[in-house]
């Protein structure tokens, strides 16, 4: 990306000059100028799972950031400055969303195919499918169905599935429970989970699959149905409380 | 090209008392990957539905996480393994394991109980050659 001269200077006096009077119009004026920088780095980030205008806004929150936290006084380059403030916005949407990136996309794309597959499955032949089952209707092999099962552990969930609050709120409003799911069932699952208060710390969502499974001992598939949801999610949910609920045991075990 | 009754005694030979899976890795829980897939390529071999296998896949894992122990602190140490022997039936899966632990018989959580319980249909962990060791079932329904 390489500025005119005179490009930069007229940037670094607007820069200074939002600097000083905070005015939006002219902040947004800046973050129009530098739509470029942050397009061209969203680029950098593609093919990996998620649609490039989920990326470009991404980008430009970074950019905005970008701009108000600029100082003019330190001498910098605005772009030097920008650029790793950007491809921070973006490296956290890609830790917090969708896929970690070390998984592979084929893999990634199977995972997700496979809701669909397992769900028509299951429906077609009243039973859980085989794996051999899956991989002909999936037209894969039997080893990649089962390593995208394996994937499901690096699913990064979107914020609708995580708490509302704090990792530690223990008494957590995630957003999934105000999305109208009240008729599962959630307040006797409440009462019953006088099991563990690590469990009560878990979204509400989750406290449900939790108590389904391991407590009523309903399967993946019947849960997924009750909730009409797909059974990889189901899958997926269970395996991030399984790990939460580790996590935070070993958190109270710990000394201090 | 097999007869029916080759290929199935070739199956029974692989999958029958005889071909016993063995899988030995350090015991830190980044091998658990390991631990999990074996039992799930195992598991579908034998027919076990989608549903079974995630069951048998998430119950190793919960048992074998909570035998790991405590990373040993002395890194001239010889590092810990887990020694696993996954055996297949005609319609179940046992897994016993060596932990290379010592000492008390670690006691799980109410809720781990509960979520072996729910998910296999035997687990144990004993101590009784003075080493840590365990051992599930899962059968599959159909």
């Amino acid at each position: 990306m390489a500025f005119e001269a005179t490009d930069r200077s007229e940037l670094r006096s607007k820069l200074e000059e939002y600097g000083e009077s905070g005015d939006k119009a002219l902040r947004d004026e800046i973050v129009a100028s530098q739509v470029g920088l942050a397009e061209y780095l969203a680029r950098r980030f593609k093919n990996r799972g998620e649609p490039i205008e989920d990326l470009i806004q991404v980008a430009l929150l970074g950019l905005l950031k970008a701009v108000e936290r600029f100082d003019p006084g330190r001498g910098l380059e605005f772009s030097t400055f920008a650029t790793p403030t950007i491809v921070g916005e973006l490296k956290r949407h890609f830790r917090d969303k969708g896929w970690a990136v070390r998984v592979p996309r084929r893999v990634q794309e199977l995972h997700l195919r496979m809701g669909t597959v397992v769900n028509n499955l299951s429906q077609e032949l009243g039973r859980s499918p085989t794996i051999p089952e899956i991989a002909q209707r999936a037209e894969v092999s039997v080893d990649e169905v089962l390593e995208a099962m394996e994937a499901g552990r690096a699913y990064r969930f979107s914020s609708i599935d995580a708490p509302a609050g704090d990792d530690d709120d223990r008494a957590p409003s995630p957003a999934a429970a105000q999305l109208g799911e009240d008729d599962t069932g959630l307040e006797e699952v409440e009462q019953r989970m006088l099991l563990s208060p690590l469990i009560a710390s878990l979204p509400k969502r989750e406290q449900m699959i939790i108590h389904l499974r391991f407590f009523r001992g309903m399967t993946q598939s019947e849960i997924a149905a009750r909730l009409g949801i797909s059974q990889m999610h189901v899958s997926r949910l269970l395996a991030r409380s399984l790990a939460q609920l580790r996590d935070r045991a070993g958190a109270e075990a710990a000394p201090g | 090209m097999m007869g029916e009754g080759q290929e199935r005694e070739t199956r029974g030979e692989a999958l029958g008392r005889g071909g016993d899976v063995r899988l030995v890795v350090p015991a830190a829980p980044e091998y658990l990957r390991l631990v999990r897939l074996t039992a799930a390529g195992l598991a579908s071999r034998l027919g076990f539905t989608f549903d079974e296998v995630e069951d048998l896949r998430i119950a190793v894992d919960e048992l074998c996480f909570h035998l790991l122990g405590d990373v040993d602190d002395d890194p001239a140490a010889e590092p810990r393994t887990m020694d696993l022997t996954y055996s297949a039936g005609d319609d179940f899966i046992t897994i016993t394991g060596r932990t290379g632990l010592t000492g008390p018989v670690p006691q799980p959580s109410d809720l781990s109980e509960q979520i072996l319980d729910a998910l296999v249909d035997e687990h144990e962990v004993s101590g009784d050659d003075g080493e840590i060791t365990f051992r599930l079932k899962k059968q599959r329904e159909s």
